[in-house]
């Protein structure tokens, strides 16, 4: 039953498709880690590329399929480096991430962050060869209702975020729902807070969101951090630059669980990197921060994000070639791509055009093996990033911030809601709010309130939709185990000493 | 001073909580299939804020240190630069706004004339090189120019 | 210097490598442009390639066209912006459909109505569809028509559009055409087709309006059947087999034409040309194949035959908003 597999190594080891392999996870990292741009633009720009060069299908979908894992890899640098998340998938990697590279292990965070993301998407990689078919099945058993059971199961686990201040943290969440809320209701197309401005209809978008609240907030801090009575520079020298073979066994719990998680996620049609981010980080928190280190700069809360967000990825190709229908964004115009190959994926794809299913799943064995082994080496390259003086980094960050969204949007408006956005998320941080909670907010009440209005339109308001099936009945009891686990756990699993530099 | 900052921003939240509870009782809906409906979801999230906010306003958290009013200066030049690079972003196109965005960031945090003017060309052509040719994204090339269509 | 001296010395084998070898894809003053309404990978995404890569591959033009994405206010943002900023770019052309048209017919574009833009013409057209499972009980659309006027609340219909999109317009027509008002029908919206396909597929919604392109893959599986493709008449090659509603009893036609305006300011000279070159375009062999693969069916309406079939369009969609109890 493997035979597609064998015949897709054929087609995808052979010079020209390796080399595209390459040339997608380099383009991708880079993609990745320029803010604002994400896995959709640099596909949306290599689609037409790819198109007028004549490749044949299968080596444009190498091509692309190499540059949306890449990115995934590369969204981590900024988190790391600048407290700034590169994409969508990344905004949790800055929680620790962050704090690590202030330690002065910013090379060790890079290096883990490569090893994480190479371990959650071989998991993912492995799962969809093996189960891709059956998968499928599940993917489609996900109705409104137990969207909305798995939307509270992410919010249950977020309550470990609660943590030093549990009122601000609520904040956070609601003022992030409540963003979400603007734009046209998807429900019954009533506007809701656009004030009649055309920009806001479709809702605030998402790199606007986190390029105003990180990157614009993050130029204001860093200067008044310039200006304190010199604390130092803040970042300590660039020390060590290799992670230890210790600090990478220490976080395999972490790497595992998070690339499971991040692949079932990922399968999942409408949820995607961002989700998958903030399930597997809340989960290891809730699993495995015995000494509340979490968010200080503990490698776990790095490898965990990292393992989901690079999962998921891979994750979304499952309901992609097997239904054709898109598991996220970047595969909806990945599914695009193979539309002007006129290739319509679905069940018959693996047995109509094996070499552009098995083409497509082996490059991504290799991709992922190439950008790893890329990775890996330039993570002391890149964490000399920190050595930059400000006024070179500001102004870069500055240029990255308005190109990112500018080439999005082709608009002036979606600029200044970014300049809006980072002034509230400079006073947040002033008040001692964290971001996270916001972005979670953001990203998850969306869909949580549309699930739940789909589900009881669909029942015609009857509650009991939301617990009929055994999918949800499982989300539930998970939701509710979250809260009691930390109890429950020590016992389980006992923790390991925390390797430290 | 110490105490004030979560209390104001109590008060504002509460105010904007009750704004947006306002707001969404204004929603005009023609018609809906469903029970719940566009309001219900608002309106609930402003009564949570104002409860949160209520407990803020009650019992505040520290203050964080607040800039002085010379930075306090500077953080509003930085801002007021950033949005005359977004406001001349297309009409003087990317490599002039670009240009004089990075000149004056790089003296607002610290750097000398020279530094700052190096900066400002490399890195307005830089990136323009790096994003046009390396990446295939178009920038604005700005309508100051007289009319080459 | 080194941050951009890191990311040069990154860009360097690429730029090399990928843009010398294209000519890349950005595009100079002097070259056209296609304005996607929209975030990559939708509707109008697929409508500007298919003028990029048909105008290129025939060689109507030189250049590649850049296709730019101005997503925001369903396709405000773009119209707003091409009546105020470019509306005299005589290289410009912009995305639409009848999904467009359907947003301007509910005032949804704030100050402007379909007057305000010069419609240049279509290159395509899909037709609405009403999908069920394989399995599901209704084997003609007179079957699921029946059963719904004995329970109208009774079964749940879905599609990738908001109430008054033109995706909930399928469902509210044919319930009409049952005699049932669209108010009693039971309709979710989902975000986009794929996620209504996957709904239907998982058992959650019985009935879903989409349109016949996206489904080709699913007919090939034997997952969906389709009950009537919303078209004039019978559409030939893979669907030959659907039935339109038409001759099944009941009077729904949609058809969701893909095509392009130009700003209110172009020149007659530069309008003409455009018309020309898309006509040229639409004869092409080559072209027909690759609209075929897009699943479009052809559509030959350019200039002012067009302009005049939009604004027709919109009044009628006005009308029938009214009719189904969408605007006062």
């Amino acid at each position: 039953m493997f035979d597609f597999l064998i015949h897709g190594f054929d087609v995808a080891l052979t010079p020209l498709n390796l080399g595209l392999a390459f040339l997608g996870a380099l383009l991708g990292t880079l993609f990745g880690a320029l803010p604002g741009i994400g896995p959709i633009n640099g596909i949306a720009i290599l689609m037409p590329l790819a198109y007028t060069l004549g490749l044949p299908a299968e080596s444009a979908l190498i091509l692309l399929a190499g540059v949306y894992t890449g990115a995934e890899y590369g969204g981590r640098m900024s988190s790391i480096l600048l407290n700034v998340p590169g994409d969508a998938g990344a905004v949790m990697s800055t929680l620790d991430g962050h704090p690590l590279a202030k330690k002065g292990l910013a090379g060790p965070a890079l290096g883990l962050s490569a090893v994480s993301s190479f371990v959650g998407a071989t998991i993912a990689i492995i799962g969809l060869t093996l189960f891709a078919p059956l998968l499928a099945r599940v993917a489609v058993m996900f109705g409104p209702a137990e969207f909305f059971a798995l939307m509270v199961f992410a919010f249950s686990s977020m309550a470990v975020m609660m943590g030093k201040d549990p009122v601000k943290t609520g904040i956070g969440a609601v003022l992030g729902v409540m963003i979400a809320m603007i734009g046209v209701d998807s429900g019954t197309g009533v506007m809701r807070y656009t004030f009649g401005l055309a920009e806001l209809y479709d809702g605030i978008d998402f790199v606007v969101m986190i390029i105003g609240l990180f990157a614009i907030s993050e130029i204001l801090l860093m200067l008044e951090h310039a200006n304190r009575q010199d604390a130092g520079d803040a970042m300590p020298p660039v020390g060590r630059v290799m992670v230890s073979l210790k600090e990478v066994l220490y976080c395999k719990w972490a790497m595992l669980r998070s690339g499971v998680i991040g692949f079932i996620v990922g399968v999942l049609p409408g949820t995607g990197a961002s989700v998958a981010g903030a399930v597997s980080y809340t989960t290891e928190k809730r699993l495995s921060d015995k000494e509340n280190t979490f968010g200080t700069g503990d490698m776990r809360g790095l490898a965990a994000p990292e393992a989901g967000n690079n999962a998921s990825a891979a994750g979304s190709f499952v309901p992609m070639l097997t239904l054709g229908i898109p598991g996220s964004g970047t595969t909806a115009v990945l599914l695009g791509a193979l539309m002007l190959y006129n290739i319509t994926p679905g069940p018959m794809l693996f047995s109509e055009r094996p070499e552009v299913a098995g083409g497509l799943i082996a490059s991504l064995y290799i991709g992922n093996i190439m950008l790893l082994a890329l990775n890996l080496p330039l993570a002391g390259f890149f964490a000399k990033v920190l050595t930059i003086p400000r006024w070179v980094l500001v102004p870069a960050i500055a240029i990255l911030a308005f190109v990112g969204v500018y080439q999005l949007h082709s608009d002036l408006m979606a600029i200044y809601l970014m300049l809006v956005i980072g002034i509230f998320g400079y006073l947040l941080r002033k008040l001692g709010f964290s971001l996270a909670p916001v972005i979670l907010g953001y990203v998850l009440g969306g869909l949580m309130e549309d699930n739940l209005r789909r589900a009881l339109s669909i029942s015609g308001g009857d509650m009991g939709i939301l617990w009929q099936s055994g999918i949800s009945i499982g989300l539930w009891i998970a939701a509710v185990l979250l809260l009691v686990l930390p109890w429950l756990l020590p016992r389980l699993l006992p923790g390991k000493s925390p390797a430290r530099a | 001073m110490r105490i004030a900052a979560d209390r104001i921003l109590g008060i504002a939240l509460i105010g904007l909580a009750a704004f947006a509870a306002f707001k969404a009782t204004q929603f005009q809906v023609t018609f809906s299939y469903e029970p719940v409906g566009p309001k219900a979801f608002p309106i609930l999230l402003s009564v949570v804020l104002a409860a949160l906010s209520l407990v803020l306003v009650f019992r505040p958290g520290e203050d964080g240190a607040w800039p002085d009013k010379r930075v306090a200066l500077k953080l509003a030049a930085v801002l007021v630069v950033l949005l005359v690079y977004a406001l001349l972003f297309t009409r003087l196109g990317f490599l002039v706004t670009t240009f004089f965005a990075v000149l004056s960031l790089a003296r607002l945090f610290g750097a000398g004339w020279p530094k700052a003017l190096l900066a400002g060309v490399l890195m307005a052509l830089g990136s323009n090189y790096l994003f046009t040719l390396g990446l295939g994204i178009s920038l604005p090339g700005g309508h100051w120019l007289p009319d080459f269509n | 210097m080194k941050f951009n001296s890191a990311f040069l010395r990154w860009s360097a084998p690429l730029v090399m490598g990928a843009a010398l070898m294209t000519g890349t894809a950005h595009a100079q003053a002097d070259g056209t442009e296609c304005i996607a309404p929209a975030k990559p990978g939708g509707g109008y995404d697929l409508t500007c390639r298919l003028a990029a890569n048909g105008l290129q591959e025939t060689g109507l033009i030189d250049k590649p066209m850049m296709v730019t994405y101005m997503p925001g206010g369903i396709g405000a943002v773009a119209y707003n912006h091409v009546n105020g900023v470019r509306n005299d770019d005589p290289n410009l052309i912009v995305a639409a459909s009848t999904g467009a048209a359907v947003n301007l017919a509910l005032g949804k574009f704030g100050q402007y109505d379909a007057s305000e833009v010069r419609w240049l013409g279509a290159l395509g057209v899909d037709y609405g569809a009403i999908v069920v499972k394989a399995d599901a009980p209704w084997q003609t659309l007179d079957d699921l028509m029946q059963d719904l006027k004995k329970r109208p609340g009774g079964i749940v219909f879905g599609a990738g559009g908001t109430v008054g999109s033109q995706d909930w317009m399928k469902a509210a027509l044919t319930a009409k055409a049952a005699g049932i008002s669209p108010r009693k029908l039971r309709y979710v919206a989902f975000e986009g087709g794929g996620e209504s396909l996957a709904a239907l597929l998982g058992d959650h919604i019985q009935v879903f309006t989409g349109d016949l392109s996206e489904l080709r893959p699913h007919l090939e599986s034997g997952k969906v059947r389709v009950l009537a493709a919303l078209a004039e008449e019978r559409v030939g090659g893979p669907y030959a087999d659907i039935p339109t509603a038409a001759e099944q009893g009941y009077d729904v036609e949609w058809p969701i034409w893909r095509g392009y305006y130009m700003g209110p300011d172009v020149s007659d000279k530069a309008y003409n040309a455009w018309e020309d070159r898309l006509e040229k375009l639409a004869d092409n062999e080559q072209f027909a194949k690759m609209r075929e693969a897009r699943g479009l069916f052809p559509m030959a309406r350019f200039g002012d035959d067009f302009d005049g079939y939009v604004k027709k369009q919109v009044a009628q969609f006005k009308q029938l908003a009214k009719e189904v109890g969408l605007s006062q």
